[in-house]
């Protein structure tokens, strides 16, 4: 170990010296305006650049999928003359959604729309958020009903299971094995899309089974790994299904290089883009998704209609801009049903 | 170079100048930073990693490290949701058990380090996978425990008078407990000796086993407790909770002047590091810039001090 | 070499109980399916645990490496990407490496500071930084030519085994047998000792960094090798990988000892970790469970300090 050196810490200081800190801090504080009242981050003035303000969280920022979102969004953003913030935890991570939320509480919006890594996590803060004249408008993935105004929906989890489920049916022949290759095991939805595959195999197509659920932790190298020990260690397995998007493409490339190309499925939710080439080589079936760019606009375009009072609770429809009328329920603004990507349809998308 | 007669500045007087100065900057392009209502939302989004940097703090003074406090916290998490959900216990039952199985969880890294005589660097690394792990498995991974009463969630969510959060009073018990601890009791004395060496510290008489007991002990009870925060402040026990919090409380611990080999270092200067951080996100996001230069800026600031510090006078750990 | 096989003996031990364990009950494992994909994967996490081992020998660590794993990923994707030839890629990428490398180098020996703190500043710096640059995108369509070096699926997955066994076996001659090899162990088991009789202690640690650095660059190229699309987040996690294995294979934390063959059989005994999950059929979450008991089995087996060492 190293010489001593003289301790440069002297503890009797120390309390002197987090005071001053703490009272600066403070100073800062109290000499400046007090909290802003609830009711002013209501009638959207409080952005001196004019136009509300809508904050967009993702699940996590380095992730295709949101960005494709955050780009139709900003579209609804100029389209409406609004002023878009868009942050999220740079990893999943609910903690920090609830924080992020908070700082938005106070440096004051009028609109927050959240995918929602965590349902009930960030539930509360949503809830505080709305207490101050927020709206609140869910997309993607939803938080506790009560949290939000509305949630815009690309696809229920049973629309998303069954979709699945049905085409693995399809592919197999309704009889045969498949594995299920997920992001990680504690990600919200994909927990709720598990359940929902789970009970549609039950419900309609008992000649499935599923042989393995492995997750990949939002890795497309770790999905590749998985799915080769998969192909090696079950011969018969039929079709992989690959319910994160970066395991998608690391499927197929396991199913390609082991050869088995055309004898295993490979079907999954993802980013058409990101399977443009293995659905033209054949490896992949289907990628099913939605039109990721139009759930980003509806979210944006949405939480303005809110904060215009021309979307209201109980409502049944809503007129959504450049994607025209689109059905409400229960509080849930439909986008419509998955979409499914095949190797006919996937060049006319860019995301 | 340091001039004679004029003291190079301490790594507490550097910390909060940086303060200081964030705090002047964000005032400014911070839309909302400079208000009563920000200061007490980071007191309560501040708690739980503040916790965990105070108790990680003794820890390091005595020569040792524990990078399992984030996997502990989640680990307490899930027992706390088993027990009231599953086992029927009251909450505040099932609250005394989640700071039990923190202190169990410390208990398990003394223990490892002093019978396997291994360091604790390697032991904490395998019980943050056994921690996790074990969350992991007893929630299979995908159980999430909510609806929680609502006399439990004002714990993480509620305000006494003025606003002021609960969290508040708890970081300022355990910021003025551990100074105490550190600074004023014997147990600090014999911590930074037991870091600066241990040998010569058992030749001297101090009971080196016991005081690296009490530190794992005291920094799993504090990730304990912090997992009883959090939970209610989120309203829900998963497995995933605490994740990365470790690195966060060593950058803390390291920023704020302590030695990662021991001996050396002051809560003060924790805690002030903690505060640099946390205020440093605040103010970013409430200035919209992306979570990324966060990130960034957390490392250079982290880079930057240690510059500054080695310039004058090389603390090499 | 006979200190290294005893160093290597425990994981050694826990290795073996593994294979015999799936010869018996999932022989698949050992097919050539499954055994060319996973040696080829686990080829990019040996070379970094190469120069980690050197690393640690020196008595440092280095915890940004599964950024700068990522950032060289891209960066070799990206010139791929724009028609650089491989020959001139992948020199770069090791480049890049190195550069990052004598980085954290450079402010660790250079400014004597602690590298595991240097090195998590410098790991949130290059993580923040590459995932605002791309926001997740992977770097796709890379030429199909560049895919296994062009030598083809069956001979690239060889190749890269092989590449990173010869680096292994370079690294361990090198500590062996070249002088630079012995001021490493002399710079990490006592460096004021080592300095007195001419070790030029700081300059070994820097170097010590730029080599994994250059280590890290290379297993990038490995990496990219084997697919045509890079995805940014790659490497999460190697960091905490290469160390478990190095700790395993019985490199001490504490410097002066440790030995490329207990890092190689760490590594495998790692990475079959969840491959072997798959074949026995054990649900994955007990994976981390696995994974912090072997961490601990292997300091309770192995790592006890050597008597009549001087305390650090």
């Amino acid at each position: 170990m190293n010489a001593s050196e003289p301790n440069r810490s002297r503890p009797t200081a120390a309390p002197a010296r987090i005071l001053v800190a703490l009272l600066a801090l403070m100073s800062c504080a109290a000499g400046c305006k007090p909290a802003d009242a609830p009711a002013a981050s209501a009638d959207g003035t409080r952005d001196k650049a004019g136009g509300p303000t809508i904050a967009l969280m993702p699940k996590s920022k380095g992730n295709g999928y949101f960005v494709a979102a955050k780009r139709g969004a900003e579209d609804a953003a100029s389209e409406l003359g609004v002023k878009l913030l868009f942050d999220g935890p740079t990893e999943p991570d609910p903690a920090r959604q609830n924080e992020i939320v908070e700082t938005w509480i106070t440096r004051g919006v009028d609109a927050i729309a959240v995918a929602c890594e965590n349902r009930e996590a960030v539930s509360s803060s949503l809830r505080k958020a709305r207490a101050r004249g927020i709206k609140v408008v869910t997309y993607d993935a939803d938080a506790l009903p009560d949290a939000r105004d509305f949630f815009v929906n690309q696809a229920t989890p049973e629309g998303i299971g069954n979709a699945l489920v049905d085409e693995a049916a399809r592919l197999l022949g309704g009889r045969g094995r498949y594995a299920v290759i997920t992001g990680s095991l504690t990600a919200g939805n994909m927990i709720e899309w598990q359940k929902a595959i789970e009970r549609r195999n039950a419900d309609r197509h008992p000649g499935l089974q599923r042989i393995a659920l492995r997750p990949c932790d939002d890795l497309k190298d770790r999905a590749f790994a998985e799915t080769t020990a998969i192909l090696n260690a079950h011969p018969d397995v039929g079709l992989i299904m690959a319910i994160c998007s970066p395991a998608v493409p690391g499927a197929a490339e396991a199913v390609k290089q082991a050869g088995k190309a055309g004898k295993v499925r490979v079907i999954g939710l993802g980013l058409p883009g990101e399977n443009r080439r293995y659905l033209h080589e054949g490896v992949t079936d289907t990628v099913i998704l939605w039109k990721v760019k139009d759930l980003g606009y509806l979210a944006v375009q949405a939480a303005h209609a809110c904060l215009e009072g021309r979307l209201r609770a109980g409502a049944t429809r809503h007129d959504g801009g450049r994607l025209g009328e689109v059905r409400v329920a229960d509080g849930q603004i439909l986008l419509g049903e998955p979409f499914l990507f095949t190797r006919a349809n996937v060049d006319q998308f860019d995301f | 170079m340091r001039r004679p007669g004029i003291p190079a500045p301490s790594r507490e007087t550097l910390l909060a100048a940086l303060l200081i100065v964030e705090g002047a900057v964000f005032s400014v392009t911070g839309h909302g930073f400079a208000s009563l209502d920000n200061v007490l939302g980071l007191a309560r989004l501040a708690c739980e990693g503040g916790l965990l940097a105070l108790a990680l703090a003794p820890v390091v003074l005595a020569g040792g490290i524990d990078l399992s406090l984030g996997s502990l916290l989640g680990l307490s998490s899930v027992v706390l949701g088993l027990l009231w959900r599953d086992a029927g216990w009251p909450w505040p039952w099932a609250a005394a058990g989640a700071v039990a199985c923190g202190a169990l969880g410390g208990l398990v890294n003394a223990v490892a380090v002093a019978r396997l005589r291994a360091n604790p660097l390697i032991v904490t690394l395998g019980t943050l996978s056994l921690f996790r792990g074990l969350a992991e498995a007893l929630t299979r991974g995908v159980d999430t425990v909510t609806g929680f009463p609502a006399a439990f969630l004002s714990l993480g969510q509620g305000a006494l008078a003025g606003g002021v959060p609960v969290q508040a009073p708890l970081l300022a018990a355990a910021l003025a407990g551990s100074w105490l601890l550190v600074h004023r009791h014997r147990c600090g004395r014999e911590w930074r000796a037991i870091g600066f060496s241990a040998e010569g510290a058992l030749h001297a008489g101090v009971p080196v086993g016991r005081r690296r007991l009490q530190a794992h002990l005291l920094a799993g009870v504090a990730a304990g407790v912090a997992a009883v925060v959090q939970v209610s402040r989120v309203g829900q026990a998963k497995a995933d909770a605490g994740t990365g919090m470790e690195l966060l409380a060593v950058t803390a611990v390291v920023l704020g002047g302590t030695h990662l080999s021991g001996g050396q270092g002051s809560i003060a200067g924790t805690f002030l590091g903690f505060a640099v951080l946390a205020v440093l996100r605040n103010g970013l996001q409430l200035s919209d810039q992306p979570a990324e230069l966060a990130g960034i800026l957390t490392g250079v600031v982290l880079l930057g001090v240690l510059v500054l510090g080695a310039r004058r006078g090389g603390q090499r750990g | 070499m006979s200190t290294d096989l005893r160093r290597a003996r425990p994981v050694a031990l826990v290795l073996g109980v593994l294979a015999v364990i799936l010869a018996v009950t999932a022989p698949g494992f050992f097919s050539r399916a499954q055994l060319a994909p996973f040696l080829a994967g686990t080829a990019p996490v040996l070379v970094v645990a190469c120069g980690m081992a050197v690393l640690m020998v020196t008595r440092e660590v280095d915890v940004s490496v599964g950024s700068q794993f990522a950032l060289c990923s891209v960066l070799l994707g990206l010139l791929l990407g724009e028609g650089c030839p491989p020959a001139l890629g992948i020199p770069a990428a090791v480049a890049a490496g190195a550069l990052l490398g004598a980085v954290n180098g450079a402010l660790a020996a250079g400014l004597r500071l602690p590298g595991l703190v240097v090195t998590l500043g410098t790991l949130a710096i290059g993580r923040e930084a590459l995932r605002w640059a791309r926001e997740g995108r992977f770097v796709q369509d890379l030429p199909p030519s560049v895919q296994w070096l062009g030598l083809g699926q069956s001979l690239g997955q060889w190749a890269l085994a092989l590449a990173a066994l010869a680096v292994a076996t370079a690294v361990s001659l090198g500590l062996q047998g070249l002088m630079a090899g012995r001021w490493v162990h002399a710079a990490g088991s006592d460096p004021a000792a080592a300095a007195t009789v001419g070790v030029p202690v700081r300059r070994v640690t820097f170097g010590a960094f730029t080599l994994l650095g250059a280590l890290t660059g290379l297993a990038a190229a490995l990496n990219v090798a084997r697919f045509t699309d890079v995805d940014p987040k790659t490497g999460a996690g190697l960091e905490m990988q290469v160390i478990a294995a190095a700790l395993i294979g019985g490199v001490s934390i504490e410097g002066g000892r440790g030995g490329i063959l207990g890092v190689s059989l760490g590594v495998l005994l790692l990475a079959a970790l969840s491959p072997a999950l798959v074949f026995l059929g054990i649900p994955p979450e007990w994976e981390r469970v696995l994974q912090g008991a072997i961490v601990l089995a292997s300091v309770a087996g192995g790592t006890r300090r050597a008597p009549g060492r001087p305390t650090p």
